[in-house]
């Protein structure tokens, strides 16, 4: 389950929310996104980890470089919460049909 | 309709296909299993609303084929990611040796590798950042795993 409060935290911010735009469709270097802005380089730095920390940005290595992308996980756990979400509803279907199916044989 | 669609799941039930159907198109019946409040319209193009606690699901039904299948369009009420009627969901009902083999198959839910590729995390952004600068975004569809605490209605 994500951290939505932390989300908000993060997204908060112009400067943030910019980053992940940028980031939504195609991973790029701490370089990369720095060069988007006026800010120095520690500061984007400082947005990535606040960004990473709400897992709304994932980091992978490609050699030495660090690539930067939008986390689309949270997507995923959608599916998930259906998955468990249906398998509970199906056991109380299995309780009920059968139940209403015994009272239905008792009525005959 | 193969194992690859995210949710496929099925269940044994000790009672007739006829009988299982029965709970997919009376709002009554759907209560003891799913929602607290339903409206259903059982024919093509018929309204499929159930709410679950603040989840409000949203769709239509798509195909009847009593008692062996019914097949309605899924989605929440404000949401981004499972808008209304977006998703399918697809029951069959196969008759078996002392009751029914039923079959789910959740079908056209995003994925993390599609949402990628499609306007989805701009969606899904946007409603993020409407949150954090202070506007309700509405009802959150991952808060629908909670429904599985639900107790039913109607049970003893």
């Amino acid at each position: 389950m994500p951290d939505f409060d932390s989300a908000f935290r993060a997204l908060a911010d112009p400067t943030r929310r910019r980053i992940i735009e940028l980031v939504a469709h195609r991973g790029m270097t701490a370089g990369d996104i720095a060069s988007h802005f006026r800010t120095t380089r520690p500061a984007v730095s400082q947005h990535l980890t606040v960004l990473r920390n709400a897992e709304l940005l994932s980091e992978r290595r490609e050699g030495r470089t660090r690539i930067y992308q939008a986390n689309p996980k949270t997507v995923d756990e959608v599916v998930q919460h259906l998955q468990s979400f249906w398998s509970g509803r199906l056991q109380v279907l299995k309780r009920q049909a059968e139940r209403e199916e015994r009272q239905q044989r008792d009525r005959q | 309709m193969t194992d690859s669609e995210p949710v496929n799941l099925e269940i044994m039930i000790e009672a007739s296909p006829e009988t299982v159907f029965e709970f997919f198109v009376d709002p009554g019946l759907m209560r003891t299993w799913m929602g607290d409040h339903a409206v259903l319209e059982p024919r093509v193009g018929g309204s499929f609303a159930v709410d679950i606690g603040n989840n409000h699901v949203r769709g239509s039904f798509v195909d009847l084929q009593p008692p062996e299948r019914v097949v309605f369009t899924w989605g929440w009420e404000g949401s981004d990611i499972v808008p209304p009627g977006s998703s399918t969901v697809t029951f069959i009902f196969e008759a078996r040796e002392g009751g029914t083999l039923v079959r789910l198959i959740h079908s056209d839910l995003p994925t993390g590798e599609d949402f990628r590729h499609t306007q989805g995390w701009n969606h899904y952004l946007g409603r993020l950042t409407k949150a954090a600068i202070g506007d309700d975004p509405g009802p959150d569809p991952l808060e629908v795993g909670q429904g599985m605490h639900d107790q039913p209605t109607g049970e003893s």
